[in-house]
C-alpha cells in the first residue's frame, strides 16, 4: 500500500493550494469589477478541487459526501466544456492545445471520473466519503481503468507544458504563458498592449471574451504579463494561478494511479 | 527582425518538428517540445513508482529476479541491491519514486534541463543495471517485443540526444543538434541493428514464443485491451519464426534508413513509428499500466519518441529538393 503519510503529504499540497486559491478569490473583487467575473472560475475550480482532492487522500479531511461531488464536478466538467467550445469558436483546435480552458476541463473531467468510477462499496450509500477517504489503508480502484490512463497522460501533458511555459523566456521573466492561439505578429505587440490583455491575464486564466484593443482578434491574455502590467502582483500573479494548477495535475495523476 | 516576428504568420502556439525551428514565445521548438515529451515519461515513472505494489516485497524480488542470468559480476550488485531495498522498502522507494518526478519537473522547467537531463542519464545507466538486469542482453533471454534492450537505458539515449547545445551548423534533425549527425545516425544504426538481432534470437523465433509472450499479457488487463494480446497471439500462432523475420527485416530497413534523403527517411521513420506502436499496443500491453504495478510504459513509447528525434528538418528537406539558392533563401 501507499504509504499513508505520502498522502497526507500530497493532502497537505492541495490544502495550500485551496488556502492560496481562496486568499486570490478574497484579493480578486478589487481589480475584477466590471472586468469580468467569469475569471473567477479558475479559482473556484482550483478552490473546490483542491479541497475534494485533500479529502480523497486523508480522511480527516472529508468535507461532503461523494454524490455532492459529482454533482459539483458534473456542473464545473460542463462549464469548462461549455467555455472550451467557445474557445474553439474563436480559435479551432488551438483552444485545446494553448487555451487555458481546456486544462481545467480536463481536470473537472479527471474528478468527476474518480468519484464516479471508485469502486469501494463501502463508500457508496454511506454519508460520507469513508471508503475513498484512507487510501493508504484501504486502497479504493477505479473502474474503467483505460479513462484513467487517458486522464493520466493528459494530467502529465498538461503539467509539463504549464512548467515549460512558467520556466519560459517572457516579458516578464519568469512567466510567459502562451495561453491563447494567436498569430505570431500579434504575440510581438502583446507587451505594447498593456492592460487589455493584463485584465484576463491578472486572473491567470484566458476569458471565451477576452479581445484585443479593438476587439477585433482575441488577445492572448497571459502571455507577457507580470509585475509590469500594474496588476496581478502577490498572490494575483498569473504564475501563482498556474503553479496551483500544475500541483493539481501531478497530485491528480498521482491518485489515479494508485487507483488503478 | 525578432524571432517572434519572423515567424510570420505561423500560430505562434504551434511546434514544428524541425529542428531548429521557429522559437516564438511560447512556442518551443522541435528539441524542445521532445525534451518535455521525455521530461512527461519521467513524470510518469515517477507517479507510477509511488503505487502500491512498489512498497511490497513483490517490488524488491522484481529486482532480484533480474539478476537471473546475467554474470556474477552484473547479478552481485544486483542482488545486493534488492536486498537493501527489500530492508528499506518504504524509504528507498519513495526515494526512488520523488527522484524520477523531480527529473520530470527539472526538465519541463526550462532553467534546471541541463542538470535534469545529466541526472537522468546517470540515473537511467543506475536503473538498467540495478533495476533491469542491464536489459537481460546478456543472457539471451531477450524479446524486443516484450521491452528489449530496457526501456531505461532509452532515456539515457534520449538525453544525451536532447541535450541543449548546438554544434553550429544547421541540423538535419534534432537529434544531431548536440552530438552531431554522424554520431546521432551511428546511435540509430546501433540500437536498430541491435533489436533486429534480439528479435532473431531463439527466444524470439521459437515457433511459440511469441505467442506465448502475447498470451501471457492479458493477466489483469480491461477486456479490450486483453482482447488485443489474445488477438495478437493468435496471429503469430506457431508462426514466431516467420514473424521474427519479418520484424527484423524492418528493423533492418529502419535502421539503414537513418542514412538516406529525408523523403525516404520519413518513410522509415513512420515504419518505426508503427512498429513502435504495435509493440506497444500487443507486445508491451500500454506498459501494463492498466493492470497496475507498472514501473514505466515501457520501451515502444521511447522508441517512437526517438524516432521523432529523427524527423528531417525543413532546412534538410530543402537541402535535398532545391537547388543551393533556394536552401539559402529558406534557411534565412
Amino acid at each position: 500500500m501507499t504509504p499513508s503519510w505520502l498522502l497526507d503529504i500530497f493532502a497537505a499540497i492541495m490544502l495550500v493550494v485551496a488556502a492560496v486559491s481562496a486568499a486570490r478569490l478574497v484579493a480578486a473583487p478589487a481589480w475584477r469589477v466590471g472586468r469580468g467575473a467569469a475569471l473567477a472560475d479558475i479559482d473556484v475550480a482550483h478552490l473546490l478541487m483542491a479541497i475534494a482532492m485533500a479529502g480523497m487522500l486523508a480522511t480527516s479531511l472529508q468535507t461532503l459526501p461523494n454524490g455532492a461531488w459529482e454533482v459539483v464536478f458534473a456542473v464545473m466538467t460542463a462549464w469548462f466544456g461549455y467555455r472550451v467550445v467557445r474557445d474553439a469558436q474563436l480559435s479551432g483546435f488551438r483552444a485545446l492545445a494553448g487555451g487555458h480552458c481546456a486544462p481545467h476541463l480536463i481536470h473537472a473531467a479527471s474528478m468527476l471520473y474518480m468519484f464516479a468510477a471508485l469502486d469501494m462499496p463501502v463508500a457508496h450509500g454511506s454519508g460520507g466519503m469513508a471508503g475513498m477517504g484512507g487510501m493508504g489503508g484501504s486502497m479504493g480502484t477505479l473502474e474503467y481503468p483505460t479513462l484513467a490512463f487517458v486522464f493520466t497522460l493528459l494530467l502529465i501533458g498538461y503539467s509539463t507544458w504549464d512548467l515549460d511555459q512558467l520556466s519560459g523566456p517572457g516579458a516578464g521573466g519568469h512567466y510567459s504563458l502562451a495561453t491563447r492561439p494567436t498569430p505570431a505578429p500579434v504575440l510581438a505587440g502583446v507587451a505594447a498592449a498593456g492592460a487589455a490583455g493584463a485584465e484576463a491575464a491578472s486572473a491567470g486564466a484566458a476569458g471565451p471574451d477576452a479581445s484585443g484593443p479593438d476587439g477585433a482578434d482575441p488577445v492572448p491574455p497571459a502571455v507577457g504579463s507580470g509585475p509590469a502590467d500594474g496588476q496581478g502582483r502577490g498572490v494575483l500573479a498569473p504564475w501563482v494561478a498556474i503553479s496551483c494548477r500544475i500541483a493539481m495535475g501531478v497530485t491528480m495523476a498521482f491518485m489515479l494511479v494508485i487507483m488503478i | 527582425m525578432s524571432d517572434i516576428a519572423a515567424a510570420g504568420v505561423r500560430p505562434a502556439w504551434r511546434g514544428s518538428l524541425s529542428a531548429g525551428a521557429g522559437a516564438a514565445r511560447g512556442a518551443p521548438d522541435a528539441r524542445r517540445l521532445l525534451q518535455l515529451v521525455l521530461a512527461g515519461i519521467w513524470l510518469l515513472d515517477g507517479i507510477l513508482q509511488y503505487q502500491g505494489f512498489m512498497y511490497t516485497k513483490g517490488f524488491s524480488d522484481m529486482l532480484a529476479g533480474t539478476a537471473s542470468g546475467n554474470p556474477g559480476v552484473i547479478a552481485r550488485p544486483i542482488t545486493w541491491d534488492a536486498t537493501l531495498v527489500q530492508h528499506h522498502l518504504v524509504l528507498l522507494n519513495s526515494v526512488f519514486a520523488t527522484i524520477q518526478l523531480l527529473l520530470g519537473l527539472g526538465i519541463a522547467w526550462r532553467p534546471t534541463v541541463r542538470p535534469a537531463l545529466a541526472a537522468s542519464v546517470a540515473w537511467s545507466l543506475g536503473v538498467w543495471w540495478f533495476g533491469e538486469g542491464l536489459g537481460m542482453v546478456l543472457t539471451g533471454d531477450i524479446n524486443l517485443v516484450s521491452g528489449a534492450p530496457g526501456a531505461v537505458i532509452l532515456y539515457a539515449l534520449l538525453a544525451v540526444l536532447l541535450w541543449p547545445s548546438d554544434r553550429g551548423s544547421p541540423a538535419p534533425f534534432a537529434a544531431a543538434r548536440a552530438v552531431g549527425a554522424p554520431a546521432a545516425r551511428a546511435l540509430w544504426l546501433v540500437l536498430w541493428l541491435s533489436l533486429a538481432y534480439f528479435a532473431l534470437l531463439p527466444s524470439s523465433r521459437a515457433p511459440q514464443g511469441l505467442h506465448d509472450m502475447l498470451a501471457g499479457m492479458e493477466d489483469g488487463e480491461p477486456g479490450w485491451v486483453a482482447g488485443l494480446a489474445r488477438g495478437g497471439a493468435a496471429v503469430v500462432a506457431h508462426q514466431g519464426l516467420a514473424a521474427s523475420i519479418v520484424l527484423a527485416i524492418a528493423l533492418v530497413i529502419i535502421a539503414v534508413g537513418v542514412y538516406l534523403p529525408p523523403p525516404a527517411l520519413r518513410a522509415t521513420l513512420v515504419l518505426a513509428l508503427v512498429v513502435a506502436a504495435v509493440i506497444w499496443a500487443f507486445g508491451e500491453a500500454f506498459g501494463e499500466i492498466m493492470a497496475g504495478g507498472a514501473t514505466d510504459p515501457n520501451s515502444a513509447p521511447l522508441l517512437a519518441l526517438l524516432a521523432l528525434c529523427y524527423w528531417p528538418a525543413r532546412t534538410a528537406v530543402a537541402a535535398a529538393v532545391l537547388p543551393a539558392a533556394g536552401e539559402g533563401a529558406i534557411a534565412s
